[in-house]
This record gives C-alpha cells, structure tokens and sequence, in this order.
C-alpha cells in the first residue's frame, strides 16, 4: 500500500509508502528536494503540510520547534504519509 | 532547581572543561589527548543523577535536545547535555572538530566509517554509548548515530567549539549516493 504525496514547488505526485519518509521518496523519484542531513538535525528540507496527515520520526528540536509544528510544518526527512498529503519545500525559495 | 547542585554541578563543568583544555593546548586534539579527555568525561557522566538530575532539564519536544552546561569564553569549547529519544538518529557525518561524548543513562549505537570514493562510506567499528563508556572523535572523523533500546539516552558531550560556532558538517546518504555539507558557523566563514 501507498500514499500518493504532491510536491507543490514541482507539481509532480509521487507514491510513497507509509514507512518511508517523504524525502526518501522524493529523491528516489528524481526530484530535486533540498536536503542536507536527511536525518532530522538540520532543517533543510522543512516543509508546510498543505494537506493530508504525516507521522513525525523523532528530530532534533533546533531542526523543527514545537511551534513550527503547531504551525503545520515538518521535516520531509521525518515525515512518513499517513494519507494522500501535499507537501511544498520552503527551503531554497520556493518555486 | 535545587542551588546546591546547580553549583556544584557549574563548578565540576567548569573544572572538566579546563582539564580538557589544558590536556588539548598540551598535546593538541589527538588520539591519545582525546582519550584522557574521554576518560575524564565518563567519570563526570558517572556523577549521574548527584549532578544531572531529571527535573533540572527539559525532555525535547521533536527527539533530540542540546542542554548547556558550559561554554569557555571567545572561540573556545563547549559542554553540552545531550537528551535523545528512543530511535532519534544521525546519518553519518563528521563534524569538522573534535568532539569527546559519554553517557549518563540510555544507550546511543555510534557507528565509524571511512570514506569510499567521491560520496561513499563504509563501516569499520562501532561503539556503545552508555553508561560507564564513552567514544570520542578526531575532527574528520565519520559516524551515525541511533539511540536503541525503550529508553532515552543522556549524555555529555563536549566539542572543540561551542555549536554555535560549529563549522561546516559534512553528510553522507549512502542511498542518495551524496553527500552534503551544512554552512558554516565559524565568524570568519559564515556569509
């Protein structure tokens, strides 16, 4: 079974299953997502979660706050789809 | 907070960071300095709850939290209390400086590679992280990390600068076959 996530900044829909993080996915697809650690420490592939719901690996909380997840952003590296979502980077502009 | 430990907790920071530096200007960061240094870091790990007492620090919200305990003036070191939950974990870097952990409680599996071609890595040893051990780190040095078991893992962690001004990281994503690096936070390199 899979999820099927949008990447807003691209307007391409991958699949993804819901134990692989969306990053994971994404690169494995041939998108161009940003990324430095890919583990949860460095913030660089923070994302809004425009729609759909994700479960959070655990990260460090200089790369994510509590209030930026209250706010509806996570971290594609930790971000496993519990649904259909719709993801867009807010890393390296927006596109 | 109870004062009396804070106190004595501030005083023995204070005194495991000027031992360090006092064995890193000596010697300078090598294997053996770091070891003495590691060695020292595990005694004052093993003060345990005496001097690191749960309540005194704030569990992280995310997985992972950096507490700190003291930071020597200018460009010096910085000592850190580390709290990571069950499964919070790094892929393999290295952190551009030295770097000397140990634990308090909890278990963190640390994993060290060596670099293979442009963007590869591949594992040569790993270590233990828990209590009564510790693992220290040249500045290139590569590992991952994974806190394992039910329990979340306290530690020290001190570094031959303070994380705010932590030069560039490199990352390395064996399934990308990438690696990257984080900016720089070192003054004279930062943009």
């Amino acid at each position: 079974m899979t999820h099927r996530v949008t990447i807003a900044n691209t307007g391409q829909t991958i699949e993804c299953s819901p134990d692989r993080p969306i990053l994971h996915a994404a690169v494995a697809a041939g998108i161009d997502y940003p990324y430095i650690c890919a583990s949860g420490n460095c913030a660089a592939c923070i994302s809004e979660l425009k729609s759909g719901e994700v479960s959070m690996l655990p990260h460090g909380d200089g790369a994510l706050s509590a209030a930026q997840k209250a706010e509806g952003k996570i971290l594609a590296c930790r971000a496993k789809p519990c649904s259909d979502v719709e993801v867009i980077w807010l890393g390296r502009g927006r596109k | 907070m109870n004062t009396g430990i804070a106190a004595d907790r501030g005083k023995a920071c204070q005194d495991l960071v000027r031992a360090a530096r006092a064995i890193v200007d000596a010697e300078g960061p090598t294997d053996a300095a770091l070891g003495k240094i590691r060695d020292l870091l595990v005694a004052l790990a093993g003060r345990g709850e005496a001097l690191f007492p749960r309540g005194d620090f704030a569990l992280p919200d995310g997985g992972g939290r950096n507490h700190p305990l003291e930071l020597e003036d200018g460009d010096g070191m910085g000592l850190y209390l580390t709290i990571n939950m069950p499964g919070k974990e790094a892929a393999p870097h290295d952190h551009g400086i030295w770097c000397v952990n140990a634990a308090i409680s909890g278990r963190e599996l640390n994993r060290f590679f060596r670099r293979v071609g442009e963007t590869g890595v591949e594992a040569i040893n790993e270590v233990m992280v828990e209590p009564g051990s510790g693992m220290y780190m040249t500045e290139h040095a590569i590992h991952d990390t994974l806190v394992v078991g039910d329990e979340p893992s306290w530690g020290l962690a001190l570094y031959g600068y303070a994380l705010i001004r932590f030069p560039s990281v490199v990352w390395f994503h064996p399934e990308f076959g990438t690696m990257r690096a984080s900016p720089s936070r070192r003054p004279a390199e930062a943009a």
